[in-house]
C-alpha cells in the first residue's frame, strides 16, 4: 500500500522507520532508569549518544512533536520523552493538529 | 480437550490504565467508560476461564525496529509488566501457559504459519489493560493464565486483515486439538478509531466503531475483506490495530451470541470499546 494516500497521515512505513531510527531508539533508550537519569542531568549529551543530528536535537530539545514526527520519529517511542518532562497526549495531539489544546478537545475529540 | 468459551474484545489504551492507577474511575470523564465494562468482567466471573490468549501489540517497549516480528507467540512462564519510561506498573506478574503456547506454534507451522516464538519478554498496557478490564486488579495473581500474541501493527508492512482473520482460525484448531481440560478464552485489543500523530491527530469515527462492533459478531468477512487503507482510512493510523479483534473473531463460530457491547468516546484521543461473544448453541 502506498502509506501517505490518506491525507495528513503518516505511515510508519520503510523510508520513515529509516530516517527516524536514531532517533526512536534514543526514544526506547527511555525505558531504563539508567538512561532517565542520564537524560535529565545532561539531555544534549544523552542525544548525542545516538547520533543525534543537529536538527533531530533541536526538536527533541523543543519538545516539537510535530517536526520529530516529521523526522520520521513514531509517537510510541517519542512518548518516553513525556514520562520524564509531563505532557498529556492530548496536548502532543493539539500540537500536531496545529491547535491549542482546547479548541482540538473541542473539536476533534467533543469535549466541552 | 481445551475449551473455547468466549471471545472477548476490549480497547487497549494507556490512559484507561493510568486512570485506574490514579484513582479516577468515578471521575466524570472516566465512569461512563468504567460503568460500560462492569458486564464484561462479571461475565469473566460468571465463566471462569482457566486461560486467556490474548493477541495485542507491543508499543515500542519490548521490541525496537532492530526486529520487528509480525506475529510472535509467547512460550513463556511468565510475565512481567514492562517499564515503558514510568516505572513498571503495581499490577501482579502474568503466568504464562508455556505448554500451550508450544502447542500453538506447532499448530501454526502445520497451517503454514510462521510466527516467531518467544520465551523471555515482558508486556506493555495493550496487554494489561485489557486484562484489568476483564479480570479487575488482583492483589497477588490474575486468575487465568496467559498466551500473549505479539502482531506487528505499527512498522509497515502490518499483515494484512484478512490474514489475522485466519490466524483465528489455526489459534481455534489449536486450542480444539489440546490436551486438557481447560476453558478458554481469546481476546482481541486495541482500537477503536483513533489517531495520534500528523496533522489528522485526534480523528476519531464513532459511526464506524459502532459498525464494527456490529458486524465483529454478525459480519465479520466484511471486516477481513476491507483493506490496511480501509482501516487507516476509516479508524485511523493507530486505530488500523483494530484488526486484531481479527484474529479473536476468527477463533469463535460462524454463528455467535453477543454478549455484552460496550462504547465510549472519548478514552483519552480514542473511541473505547468492548464486546463479549459466545459461540451459538449447536
Amino acid at each position: 500500500m502506498d502509506p501517505d494516500r490518506i491525507p495528513d497521515t503518516p505511515l510508519f512505513d520503510r523510508a520513515r522507520q529509516r530516517r527516524g531510527y536514531n532517533l526512536n531508539k534514543m526514544a526506547m533508550g527511555l525505558g531504563t532508569p539508567a538512561n532517565r537519569d542520564a537524560f535529565r542531568a545532561d539531555e544534549s549529551a544523552y542525544l548525542n549518544r545516538f547520533g543525534l543530528s543537529p536538527e533531530e536535537k533541536r526538536a527533541v530539545m523543543a519538545r516539537d512533536w510535530r517536526e520529530m514526527v516529521r523526522l520520521g520519529g513514531n509517537v510510541f517511542y517519542l512518548l518516553k520523552i513525556s514520562a520524564i518532562d509531563p505532557v498529556r497526549m492530548t496536548e502532543i495531539g493539539a500540537h500536531q493538529a496545529g491547535m491549542d489544546h482546547e479548541t482540538f478537545l473541542r473539536e476533534r475529540l467533543g469535549k466541552r | 480437550m481445551a475449551q473455547l468459551i468466549g471471545g472477548l474484545g476490549a480497547s487497549h489504551v494507556p490512559s484507561i490504565g493510568a486512570a485506574l492507577d490514579k484513582g479516577l474511575r468515578e471521575t466524570p470523564d472516566w465512569k461512563p467508560f468504567f460503568d460500560g465494562t462492569v458486564p464484561g468482567r462479571a461475565w469473566c466471573e460468571a465463566n471462569r476461564p482457566d486461560v486467556a490468549v490474548v493477541i495485542f501489540n507491543d508499543h515500542g517497549n519490548a521490541f525496537f525496529l532492530d526486529k520487528v516480528p509480525t506475529f510472535a507467540i509467547g512460550c513463556a512462564e511468565e510475565y512481567r509488566p514492562i517499564d515503558e519510561g514510568w516505572g513498571p506498573r503495581a499490577i501482579p506478574v502474568f503466568a504464562g501457559h508455556a505448554a500451550f503456547g508450544w502447542h500453538l506454534v506447532d499448530r501454526l507451522v502445520e497451517s503454514h504459519f510462521d510466527p516467531m516464538i518467544v520465551q523471555e519478554i515482558e508486556v506493555d498496557h495493550g496487554l494489561q489493560v485489557p486484562m484489568e478490564l476483564f479480570f479487575g486488579r488482583p492483589e497477588t495473581a490474575w486468575p487465568v493464565k496467559i498466551v500473549p500474541i505479539f502482531v506487528n501493527v505499527i512498522q509497515y508492512p502490518i499483515p494484512l486483515p484478512a490474514r489475522c482473520y485466519q490466524l483465528g482460525r489455526a489459534l481455534r484448531q489449536a486450542i480444539d486439538s489440546f490436551d486438557s481440560d481447560e476453558r478458554f478464552v481469546v481476546i482481541g485489543t486495541g482500537g477503536l478509531s483513533h489517531q495520534l500523530q500528523g496533522s489528522r491527530a485526534g480523528f476519531t469515527n464513532a459511526e464506524a466503531d459502532r459498525a464494527f462492533l456490529a458486524d465483529i459478531a454478525a459480519d465479520p468477512d466484511r471486516l477481513a475483506a476491507m483493506s490496511r487503507e480501509d482501516y487507516v482510512r476509516l479508524f485511523g493510523s493507530e486505530g488500523a490495530e483494530l484488526m486484531m479483534w481479527l484474529v479473536m473473531r476468527g477463533a469463535m463460530d460462524r454463528e455467535v451470541e453477543v454478549r455484552h457491547t460496550h462504547y465510549h468516546l472519548p478514552a483519552s484521543m480514542t473511541g473505547a470499546g468492548m464486546i463479549v461473544l459466545e459461540n451459538r448453541a449447536a
